[in-house]
């Protein structure tokens, strides 16, 4: 038993890493014989009761440990393998894997009967393989191998049912624009290796690494484009503005997924990435970063509010926080950044797995009805609330997360962000503050967005006509276990014991990073409770309109008057605030959609035309000269044809007189 | 006294043959014999140079690898032409031409 | 002129002859007949090579395993040419190809020339092995030597062919059995 509990992290760490690809190679050579999942879960189990007890225990605030093999030498360079735990690592694969444990849970019910379903199971291990590879390489390699793999299984399991002509496409999408990203990434390992010759992250960034040795200067051009290529890879993966299009695409992919990789791990990759490699960026391209992140933050937010599907609003709303995270990193609070990824990785896990909870009964009431409406649709939703109260109170809990209101984690985390960028911000002044001020915006919008969908989904009636009896029930136990797990995990004890500052979690403390900026004390109690109280305001709001609104159409004779002036100030907010908004939201969909994806079709056409133009050549000039040769090679075929006349003994004599030849030519040379 | 040369001009003489009957014969059976005519001219020459090996009988040595490798390809080639033979009701390559183009 | 080298020579004489017959009768059957002789005296080439044990084998392997699976596949198979055999007219020997005399006497040409250059730069093995005594003669016990290189310094080599030996016939089996479908 004592050698059993002295197995060292690193083993631990790489056993963690393994035995997802065990599971998934049992399961690849199983193949349709294996439909339950077990190996996967499995392999999962262990990896993170390994990874909670074996790696985070022990490495959590201790010392950091590394261990080097070296893999190849290509002429005087020997690439190494490394595994390298320190608090943001573990940290990281604890994260991924106490995600992914519910979502495998969770996916053996909801998943049960799929016809693919020993491939969900196959890519689900292999994703988890990379993922948890990705997150404990000591070298940049290694990582970008493992990023790709991750990609790829991201790719794989988006077109999970392949037959469906938007999942091909939104896989596709998915794959290419990350490709983008990948390229960035892989320009920026090549920039950093020609500088410092190496690719382990703690030769080069290490407390006395090549990058303070003044081997370059770090405000040099040549350091800005590596973090810019770098920041352009994590970009892709966590779907920063411009390159977000693939996100709400890949919602095509099972929900479960949806929650483990688009949601909760997978995205999150970038910020990990950025985090990991924190010390290269200069001050240029951390600028750029927090600009990008508010772009995204703000305009991924305000597509949220003019969706309909119940994933796509999702989507965009992890878009946004990925946005908030991204300006952690930008304003140098990567540690604020983590603390977010780690709350939101939970609470959005726990809103994708309700969403794909109220998906499941939609479908059934669907499948049971023969009705034809669309089971993602909020329209269609309503009322849920009575058929469905466990779902409806874990829901509520992740989404009060996301709003960010007290005692949930996300208010911790998102205060962090917003009160560092004020400080932040009010250190350099000026324009900067309108980061921050963004920022707030944005929270505001969350809580509405995410407000409107659960009162849209949850209160009023269910607005599906024409049905007999619906017969929605509660998700089964293997669902809503997992969903429970997730939703203690968003309450704040989990990460703080103190439930109104950040400043006691246990992330942060770990991480303890030095910010370039002084505390401002007034900041730490106006934040929160100006956050707090336009998140309370918004879901007021959103109760009125979308609760309340509703409710006088049914209503009988006597409540009309009362209802329809409520109805009429109803129309008139709507005119006055909703219209406008949705409007700017439909704008700027509009703006998305045909302006940014203009531009990246119109690069597309001209890059058309252009190989249009190459094709040309290539078929008439390239191609001519070699259909030419090809001609001259059959006709001289044609001459010599005789000679294949399938008897083995003429081949033979053919060959000898050829060796012959060949000897007396060497002989009288 | 025999020397080298005796053995090499032997052995050439009938590697020669064994390389004529190889292409020259209408019988599947008698290339086969031509190929073991030819490894025995091999095997010769292997058993000649080999006189001069006392340190490692190479030569011995692998004269006796040959012998068994030319068995073993006996064995294959004549399940190979009965096949064949099964297949085309001949064993004339003449009359096998199905690698024409 | 020795008896040694009129031995020699008289062996060398057979072989060739014979293995000219060989390839110049007609008639498969008689050719393969006359295909024993041509081992006998390459074994008896052999011999004055000063490799007992290879002539040996030789006679053992080729003579009583080698040639009589060719006879016994020759007359299991070829009933047309068994049936031929009644009615082989005109000439008793077949008529060479031109193309293939040719090629052979190409080759020939070539090995003379190759044998001729040969002598005036013999490796340096030889020549040291010559100088130093290092050279097999009549008396030595050839067959304990070969048993011991075997089994030491050739053990590899020897073990990779038993298992290609068996692989060969394994295979052989495999090809040449009755398929039942058919």
């Amino acid at each position: 038993m004592n050698s059993l509990l002295t197995i060292s992290p690193i083993g631990a760490s790489i056993l963690v890493v393994l035995l997802p690809l065990l599971a998934f190679i049992i399961q690849a050579v199983l193949g349709k014989k294996s439909t339950s999942g077990i190996w996967s879960l499995a392999a999962i189990s262990i990896s993170t009761l390994l990874s909670g007890i074996f790696v985070f225990a022990q490495v959590w605030n201790g010392t950091a440990l590394q261990v080097d093999y070296s893999w190849f030498t290509i002429g005087e360079k020997t690439f190494n393998v490394g595994i390298l735990l320190n608090n943001l690592t573990v940290l990281m694969q604890f994260i991924v894997c106490i995600i992914a444990l519910p979502v495998h849970i969770y996916s053996k019910a909801y998943m049960k009967g799929d016809a693919g379903i020993h491939r969900y199971w196959m890519y689900l291990s292999l994703f988890c393989f990379a993922m948890l590879g990705l997150t404990i390489s000591k070298n940049l390699l290694l990582m970008y191998i493992f990023w790709e793999l991750v990609g790829f299984a991201s790719y794989l399991l988006i077109g999970f049912w392949y037959t469906k002509e938007s999942a091909v496409q939104a896989n596709k999408k998915a794959f290419l624009m990350n490709r983008i990203g990948d390229l960035g990434f892989l320009i920026g390992i090549a920039i950093l290796f020609n500088t410092f010759g190496t690719l382990d992250i703690v030769d080069i960034l290490g407390k006395d690494g090549l990058l303070y040795q003044g081997i370059v200067d770090q405000n040099s051009g040549l350091m800005t484009a590596a973090g810019i290529c770098f920041f352009l890879g994590a970009m892709a993966k966590s779907a920063q503005f411009p390159l977000h299009l693939w996100l709400p695409d890949a919602m095509e992919g099972p929900t479960s997924v949806s929650s483990l990789i688009h949601a909760a791990t997978m995205v999150a990759a970038g910020v990990f990435l950025l985090s990991s490699i924190f010390p290269l960026f200069n001050g240029t391209v951390l600028l750029i970063i927090a600009i990008i992140g508010t772009i995204t933050a703000v305009t991924a937010a305000i597509f949220a509010l003019a969706q309909y599907d119940i994933k796509k609003v999702l989507a965009f709303s992890t878009i946004s926080q990925l946005g908030y995270m991204m300006v952690a990193v930008g304003i140098g609070a990567w540690d604020a950044g983590m603390f977010h990824l780690a709350t939101h990785a939970f609470f959005k896990c726990l809103l994708f797995l309700s969403a794909g909870a109220l998906i499941h009964e939609m479908a059934h009431l669907k499948a049971h009805n023969n009705g034809d409406f669309d089971p993602q649709d909020l329209r269609n939703m309503g009322g849920l609330r009575q058929y469905m109260p466990k779902t409806f109170v874990l829901m509520t809990v992740a989404s009060l997360a996301l709003a960010g209101f007290p005692l949930t984690s996300g208010f911790l985390s998102k205060d962090a962000i917003v009160i560092s960028a004020f400080e932040w911000a009010m250190q350099k002044g000026g324009v900067h503050l309108l980061i921050p001020i963004l920022l707030v915006l944005v929270s505001i919008l969350t809580a509405f967005y995410i407000g409107r969908l659960i009162f849209k989904a949850f209160f009023g009636k269910l607005r599906v006509s024409n049905l007999e009896a619906p017969a929605l029930h509660e998700a089964p136990k293997t669902m809503l276990l997992p969903m429970a797990f997730l939703a203690v995990c968003s309450l704040f004890f989990v990460f703080s014991f103190n439930p109104f500052s950040y400043a006691n979690s246990g992330i942060l403390n770990g991480l303890a990073v030095q910010y370039s900026f002084t505390e401002i004390h007034a900041l730490h109690t106006i934040i929160p409770i100006t956050l707090t109280l336009t998140a309370l305001l918004s879901w007021w709001l959103g109760y009125n309109w979308y609760v309340k609104g509703t409710y006088p159409l049914q209503a009988n004779s006597s409540w009309m008057r009362f209802a329809q002036n409520q109805f009429g100030m109803n129309e008139w907010m709507e005119k006055t605030f909703v219209a406008p908004t949705l409007l700017l939201g439909k704008a700027s969909y509009w703006f998305d959609k045909y302006l940014v994806d203009g531009l990246v079709n119109g690069a597309s056409y001209v890059i058309r035309k252009i190989s249009e133009i190459i094709t040309w050549i290539d078929k008439h000039i390239v191609d001519g000269i070699v259909n030419a040769v090809a001609q001259l090679a059959y006709e001289l075929g044609n001459a010599f044809r005789f000679v294949q006349n399938g008897r083995l003994q003429n081949y033979l004599g053919f060959t000898l007189t050829a060796v012959l030849i060949g000897i007396i030519y060497l002989i009288l040379r | 006294m025999i020397t080298l040369t005796h053995f090499l001009v032997v052995s050439a003489c009938i590697f020669c043959i064994g390389l004529y009957t190889v292409i020259a014969k209408r019988n599947a059976i008698m290339i086969l014999v031509g190929i073991e005519l030819m490894i025995n001219a091999a095997i010769l020459n292997l058993v000649a140079f080999g006189k001069y090996d006392k340190l490692n009988y190479s030569g011995q040595i692998f004269a006796l690898f040959a012998i068994v490798l030319a068995a073993a390809s006996v064995a294959v080639g004549l399940a190979i032409i009965l096949n064949v033979y099964r297949h085309y009701k001949t064993i004339n390559p003449d009359n096998i031409t199905d690698l024409r183009d | 002129m020795n008896l040694e080298l009129f031995l020699f020579y008289a062996f060398a004489a057979l072989a060739i002859g014979s293995s000219l017959l060989v390839v110049s009768l007609k008639n498969p059957a008689r050719a393969l007949f006359l295909f024993f002789i041509t081992l006998f005296a390459m074994a008896g080439l052999f011999l004055f090579a000063l490799a007992d044990f290879v002539a040996i084998t030789q006679i053992m392997v080729y003579v009583g395993g080698v040639l009589i699976l060719m006879i016994f596949a020759f007359m299991l198979s070829n009933k047309e040419l068994l049936a031929d055999i009644q009615h082989i007219s005109g000439s008793f020997l077949s008529l060479p190809s031109w193309q293939s005399i040719l090629l052979a006497l190409g080759f020939f040409a070539v090995f003379i020339l190759g044998i001729r250059e040969w002598n005036n730069d013999m490796p340096e093995w030889m020549l040291s092995n010559i100088q130093e005594g290092m050279v097999i003669t009549p008396h030595d016990n050839n067959i304990q030597q070969l048993g011991i290189k075997f089994m030491t310094q050739y053990v590899l080599p020897f073990e990779v062919i038993s298992i290609f030996l068996l692989m060969a016939l394994i295979g052989a089996a495999h090809l040449s059995r009755k398929e039942e479908s058919q």
